[in-house]
């Protein structure tokens, strides 16, 4: 990691992590007796374990100067580690969190362990440690083969991924101490928000000069998928991060918006999250990976990139379903539904095009597990973009909404789609990228598979199930015109789907360790590959060109 | 419904730059040749065809120059 | 500039079998590259051959591996190669070695016709995504409006509305305004009047109505419609681009210029422009002449086949006039150029073709038919409105906007789209089976068709002789291979290509023009050839006539030549018969031969012997009756007539001006697209009257409703994608139409040279 970087740039690195630690020292002794000074520790810790790891490295030797004959796969490799454990660890927390709900003693009576800290532990563990980790793992992968170019900075890879790994920290952390926004998904304080939109401009500038450097005249459609990932993100986050420190020396801030404005910013932000984060970036990968281990080119290219502006369009002003009979103005919450409504098509072209691309080699997705999570996974695309157009709709929502029919949603896409496409790309990638002969155990993946499957179906028809009993249950006219249950009663009933729940995710989070340790093991017993022209060559001699630095 | 002052200018901004981003994208000929351009990834070239940057084809390839 | 002319055939032909190209000579491949702003060589070669992602990596990774080559790149939906060559002045000749060693054929393409395959497309794409931004936009605000936004939210959005509506309608209307303007300035109506005024006028209104405070405004629809339209334009007009790139991958180049033979005995190449009448050229063998000249010296065999259409070569010899076209198969001949190459026979059959052509100027699209009567009367509907309204209310502002929304929701918008939306699907459809359709209304024309006329050569038959007879055993067999592997003339590319023996080297071969191949196989000398000179070496009896072949001292032996049909050429006529439509053979051939094909593929009515202006003058006479006829010929000697029928078709093998000429280009072997074209050509006119008549009913529902003031923006959106979306989907219909397509052979062997 740092032997592949120059003198230079290691003194770059060590100048960043140098003013890492002064920041996080100033955090820590302004934030003293507030969450912000025990932030202030962890940041100086993270910057001084890097820092640590630079020094002791200083000596070693230095990189060669060319190294742009080979691909810098290096923050690639940690990315799909790092994804893989935040997997683990945040559908762990998942586990957890559904346990409780069914067995309320699992919280131990601690504070840091109740429902409403774990709950967004596991949510942003999932959605930006495990999918903002694997986003940026292929991101780095797919720029680079695409554009047949190298990365343009050695040092700028590593700040984004780590720097983005920091804001997750900083964010868990802040969870359990009690540090939140109260927004959904974008419940860090203002300094981690800050510090992700130095990281993300970063990242943004990375990508762009990467394909600023391209020897491919064409950019791959999965590039633009990526690029509205980051760019509309980055907008996203910053209007709706838009707040006012009460103090700072201290952690809490107010929203710059209030009410129902505030409500409909959120939601503005929270449903494009889910397009630009959980939608645009993984069919990005989709639509890399699924051709590529399918060895066929995507089935309609140019519907490919038709969907790609129609998703960017549509989703936009879908948002305000979130606030179906709330205090926001009707005629926005009809503005919202139609949109949503109307974003089933992009969708399904997106869905349809990916099972058509499958369409003739159905052989091959019964034989490789990897290229069938791919198949599943535009499948739950399809189910959940349907579901989701569904539910917007008022009538449907005022049955739906505040139950478990959501949270099954919700984990239709992110189970099903997220996390299978993520889990086929990363098998897809890991022998190749370590130059590994093949996979350590194919039974494993298939087992994988199979377990993060049924985890899902259970999971999901558990709340399907469960959200609609609570949504009749609550909507229960007495004769006398009260209603009939109480809330208890529907909790009551809800008892077993939350067993159920739990067994579900407790299968997923198997398979997710299963998958984990099969890539571990790949990585270190399965002997090495090296294929014909290991070090990448020039066309024209056929030469080895410089050493690739690794 | 006064943010909306605020949501709707960001979100035109953003279309317009999806815009402009089409018009660069037309420009310089991205959409000349889709089937091939499909293909292009399945090639089989991921370890290895980083051609010198001195020979980079893309100075030549631009179309703008072939309209010339 | 001086050179050397055998440089151009330097290298031995392949032992393996004949080349499927032969390179153009240098001075023209020279004249092929054009200089790039960086200094380098750029090279545009158009390879019909590339099908597959596999392809294309071969190609470039081959290529890339030249020395001159500084980078090549596929494009596979052009079809076209663009190689860069590290100079202007590098010589482009390995590059098409290598392609011809990779299997592919390689014609480079013009300069100024790569300018042309581009065509509008672009600006129409543009003008469409700004047109659809704009859409998205106020759709969206008046979405909001729809739901029930009202007071200063309405007025805002009112206003934002037309912020966006004004600068798009302003870029993305231009082809319709400019469209509509000059069908008014030659006083005729168009489908583009009424469209461009429902626009400026419903825009207008709405500008109106929003400075007014207004309930309704009609943004949205004027966008949207704006949207709607230009897709169906920019669909048509990517159909006519591809095509047109697709034909023009098959031209190939006709030649640019000769060498001259000066006094002093040096050679110089001249364009072809620069050749003058008293000039003396040297023509090559595999050359084509440029002009018209006579031969001064030298004997030589010649493929007259683009003239008179007759496929079997000719032997000539000093004395005889030469038309420009002609191909000069096996000797060097020097020649007298008779006239300039404007007064060529070439020129002069382009300008039979540019006459024909001009006889079918009258023919007016279907839609512009539908449109000079719709628009008066939809005009006249809305005055009528607005004098009723005006006569009642006294508001002349209410008035006005009940009229404008009759225009609105009358605004051709599914006629606009009835007619590309179909042709488009019925173009993709023809590509899949393998035919290209240069323009829909040739689509319209077909449908019109009450006779059907075939050309003999190249179209009823293949072009390439089979042949039959010949050495009984396989070592001779293999002997006379191995000689007519090292010919050019069509007779030896047959026996070379169907005769079935294993690989021999001749040695000493020397080509006698007019006569035949000679030269020593395992040590005895042999001959392939003309009958007579064959005998002089045989022993036993004389043959008659035809090629033969015979090893010194031994009997000689006789190849039978002959013509065969296409595949599927006897089914093609039976089922035109079937369909009700008289089928005639239209043959420049000599009479005996035409009626032996007509025959065979089951045509009862054959005229032969006929020139191309008696062709035309035919064709003309059947136009003249009423009659509206096909015409499916191939050569340059028919390319006047396919310009003259009502419509025409060539296949994929013809001249580069029969291809031109013709509406439609089959890429298959087998005749059988074209009653395949025909039925689908009327399931198209079929699909596209019911869109007119669904867009008819549209309008009896719609029209009414408008003219009672009921109209509302939102009912107006919905009517219109309704609507639009009703005529598309009935033309989608159009996909499951035919019997999905046998399996045949691949097209790609049909491009090849007969």
């Amino acid at each position: 990691m740092i032997s592949s970087l120059t003198q230079a740039e290691r003194g770059a690195a060590m100048l960043i992590t140098l003013s890492g630690m002064v920041a996080g020292l100033a955090m820590a002794a302004a934030g003293r007796g507030d969450p912000m000074g025990a932030h202030g520790w962890i940041v100086l810790a993270f910057f001084a374990l890097f820092f640590g790891l630079l020094v002791r490295a200083a000596y070693e030797t230095e990189a060669p100067e060319d190294r742009s004959l080979a691909y810098y796969d290096d923050p690639t490799k940690v990315g799909i580690l790092i994804a893989l454990a935040w997997a683990v660890i945040a559908m762990g927390m998942g586990l957890w969190v559904a346990a409780q709900l069914a067995w309320p003693d699992l919280r131990f009576d601690a504070a840091w362990s109740g429902f409403g800290r774990l709950r967004p532990v596991h949510t942003s563990g999932v959605i930006f440690g495990f999918g903002g980790n694997a986003l940026i793992a292929t991101s780095f992968h797919i720029m680079q083969r695409t554009s047949r170019a190298r990365m343009p900075g050695q040092v700028a890879p590593w700040f984004v991924l780590f720097g983005f790994n920091l804001f997750c920290l900083i964010a868990a952390s802040g969870y359990l101490m009690g540090v939140t926004q109260s927004k959904e998904y974008a419940e860090p304080e203002w300094y981690a928000d800050i510090w992700l939109v130095v990281v993300w401009v970063v990242y943004f500038v990375l990508y762009i000069r990467t394909l600023a450097r391209r020897r491919e005249p064409h950019i791959y459609v999965a590039n633009w998928y990526y690029l509205a990932f980051i760019l509309v993100v980055a907008v996203l986050h910053i209007v709706n991060n838009l707040a006012v420190p009460a103090s700072w020396t201290g952690a809490k801030s107010y929203s710059a918006f209030s009410g129902v404005q505030d409500a409909m910013t959120q939601w503005w932000y929270g449903h494009n999250a889910v397009a630009f984060f959980l939608t645009s970036g993984f069919l990005g990968m989709l639509y890399y990976f699924l051709p590529k281990r399918a060895g066929r080119p995507i089935y309609s290219y140019r519907l490919s990139i038709l969907s790609f502006w129609g998703i960017t369009f549509f989703y936009i002003w879908a948002g305000s379903h979130h606030l179906h009979y709330t205090a926001l103005p009707h005629w926005v919450q009809t503005l919202g539904m139609t949109f949503s409504v109307m974003l089933l098509v992009p969708s399904w072209a997106s869905a349809g095009n990916a099972l058509m691309t499958l369409n003739g080699a159905w052989r091959k997705v019964r034989d490789d597990a990897t290229l069938r999570f791919m198949m599943v996974a535009a499948v739950f695309y399809g189910l959940s973009t349907f579901e989701g157009s569904f539910m917007a709709i008022r009538p449907v929502n005022g049955l739906s909404h505040y139950t478990d029919w959501t949270i099954g949603h919700v984990h239709a896409g992110a189970m099903g789609w997220v996390a299978l496409i993520t889990f086929g790309a990363i098998y897809a990638l890991v022998p190749g990228l370590w130059r590994r002969e093949t996979i350590y155990s194919w039974k494993a993946v298939e087992w994988h598979f199979w377990l993060a499957l049924a985890g899902t179906v259970i999971y999901v028809f558990a709340m399907w199930n469960s959200g609609i009993i609570q949504g009749l249950m609550w909507r229960t006219y007495g004769e006398s015109g009260t209603l009939l249950y109480s809330f208890t009663d529907s909790l009551v009933a809800m008892h077993p789907y939350y067993v159920a729940r739990a067994f579900g995710g407790l299968l997923f989070v198997t398979g997710a360790i299963i998958g984990a340790w099969n890539v571990v093991m790949t990585i270190r017993h399965v002997p090495r590959q090296i294929p014909a022209q290991d070090r990448p060559t020039t066309p024209k001699t056929m030469e080895p060109a410089l050493p690739a630095a690794e | 419904m006064s943010v909306l002052a605020f949501l709707i200018p960001v979100t035109l901004a953003m279309g317009a730059l999806g815009l402009a981003a089409f018009f660069w994208s037309l420009r310089s000929g991205q959409y000349e040749d889709l089937t091939g351009d499909a293909e292009r990834i399945l090639f089989d070239a991921d370890d290895t065809p980083l051609t010198p940057p001195r020979a980079s084809p893309r100075r030549d390839m631009t179309p703008k120059e072939t309209m010339k | 500039m001086k050179m050397d002319i055998n440089e151009s055939h330097g290298p031995a032909l392949p032992v393996s079998g004949p080349r499927k190209t032969d390179p153009p000579p240098r001075a023209e491949r020279l004249a092929m590259i054009r200089p790039s702003a960086a200094g380098r060589g750029v090279c545009l070669l158009s390879v019909p051959g590339l099908r597959c992602g596999g392809c294309v990596a071969a190609v470039e990774r081959a290529l890339a591996e030249l020395p001159q080559v500084v980078s090549a790149r596929a494009n596979l939906t052009l079809k076209q190669v663009r190689v860069v060559l590290a100079r202007a002045d590098d010589d482009p000749l390995p590059v098409l070695e290598r392609l011809d060693a990779l299997g592919h054929e390689a014609h480079p393409i013009e300069a100024d016709r790569e300018a042309d395959t581009k065509g509008e497309g672009p600006g129409l794409l543009r003008a469409m995504a700004v047109a659809g931004f704009g859409a998205m936009n106020v759709m969206l605000l008046s979405v909001a409006v729809w739901s029930g936004a009202d007071g200063i939210m309405r007025e805002t959005f009112h206003l934002i509305s037309g912020l966006i509506a004004l600068p798009v309608v302003a870029y993305a209307g231009q082809p319709f305004f400019w469209s509509a303007l000059s069908a008014l300035k030659a006083r005729r109506l168009n489908m583009d009047v009424p469209i461009a005024l429902a626009i400026l006028l419903a825009v207008a209104l709405s500008l109106f109505e929003t400075a007014r405070g207004g309930e309704e405004v009609f943004f949205d629809a004027a966008v949207t419609l704006l949207f709607f339209l230009l897709t169906g334009r920019y669909l048509d007009q990517l159909m006519r681009d591809r095509a047109r790139s697709a034909v023009m991958g098959l031209a190939r180049l006709a030649p640019k210029g000769a060498l001259r033979l000066l006094a002093d005995g040096g050679r110089e190449w001249l364009p072809k422009e620069a050749i003058a009448p008293g000039m003396r050229l040297v023509v090559a063998a595999g050359e084509r002449l440029p002009v018209d000249a006579r031969i001064r010296r030298g004997t030589t065999d010649l493929d007259r086949s683009i003239v008179t259409g007759e496929a079997m070569p000719l032997s000539a010899g000093p004395g005889m006039d030469l038309e420009a076209g002609t191909l000069n198969l096996t000797g060097e001949i020097e020649v007298e150029v008779l006239r300039a190459a404007d007064a060529s026979f070439l020129a002069e059959m382009m300008r039979m073709l540019g006459a024909a052509e001009g006889g079918r100027g009258g023919y007016v699209r279907i839609a512009d038919r539908a449109a000079r009567l719709y628009a008066p009367v939809v005009h006249l509907l809305a005055l009528l409105t607005f004098m009723g309204w005006l006569w009642i209310t006294r508001d002349w502002q209410a008035s006005a906007f009940v009229a404008i929304s009759v225009l609105i929701i009358t605004c051709p918008c599914a006629l606009g789209l009835a007619v590309p939306v179909a042709h488009v699907v019925a173009a993709g459809r023809l590509m899949r089976e393998g035919v290209l359709m240069k323009d829909g209304a040739a689509l319209e024309r077909l449908a019109e068709i009450d006779r059907a006329l075939f050309d003999k050569t190249g179209t009823l038959t293949t072009g390439t002789p089979r042949i039959t007879g010949g050495p009984e055993d396989a070592d001779d067999r293999a002997v006379a291979r191995a000689l007519a592997l090292r010919s050019r003339h069509p007779a030896a590319r047959a026996i070379a290509g169907q005769l079935d023996a294993f690989e021999l080297t001749a040695e000493a071969v020397a080509e006698h023009p007019g006569l035949g191949v000679e030269g020593v196989v395992r040590g005895r000398r042999a001959r392939l050839g003309r009958a007579s000179w064959v005998a002089k070496i045989a022993a036993g009896p004389r043959p008659e006539t035809g090629p033969a072949f015979a090893i010194e001292g031994q009997e000689a032996r006789m190849f039978d030549l002959h013509e065969t049909l296409r595949p599927a050429a006897r089914e093609a006529v039976a089922e035109l018969k079937a369909e009700g439509l008289p089928v005639a053979l239209l043959s420049g051939d000599a009479g005996e031969r035409a009626a032996r094909i007509a025959a065979l593929a089951g045509i009862d009515e054959v005229h032969h012997g006929a020139t191309p202006a008696q062709k035309v003058a035919h064709l003309d006479a059947l136009r003249n009756g009423g009659h509206r006829a096909l015409m499916v010929g191939d050569g340059l000697n028919d390319a006047a007539a396919l310009a003259a029928a009502h419509v025409s078709m060539a296949p994929a093998s013809a001249s580069e001006a029969g291809r031109t000429a013709a509406d439609f280009v089959i890429l298959r072997d087998g005749l059988d697209a074209v009653p395949a074209t025909y039925g689908l050509a009327r399931a198209t006119a079929r699909i596209v009257r019911q869109n007119f008549a669904l867009a008819i009913a549209y309008n009896c529902i719609a029209i009414p409703l408008a003219m009672a003031g009921l109209v509302t923006p939102l009912l107006a959106a919905l009517a219109m994608s309704g609507s639009s979306i009703l005529v598309i989907g009935n033309a989608l219909r159009l996909n499951g139409r035919l019997a999905p397509p046998k399996a045949r052979p691949e097209p790609q062997a049909l491009m090849m040279p007969a």
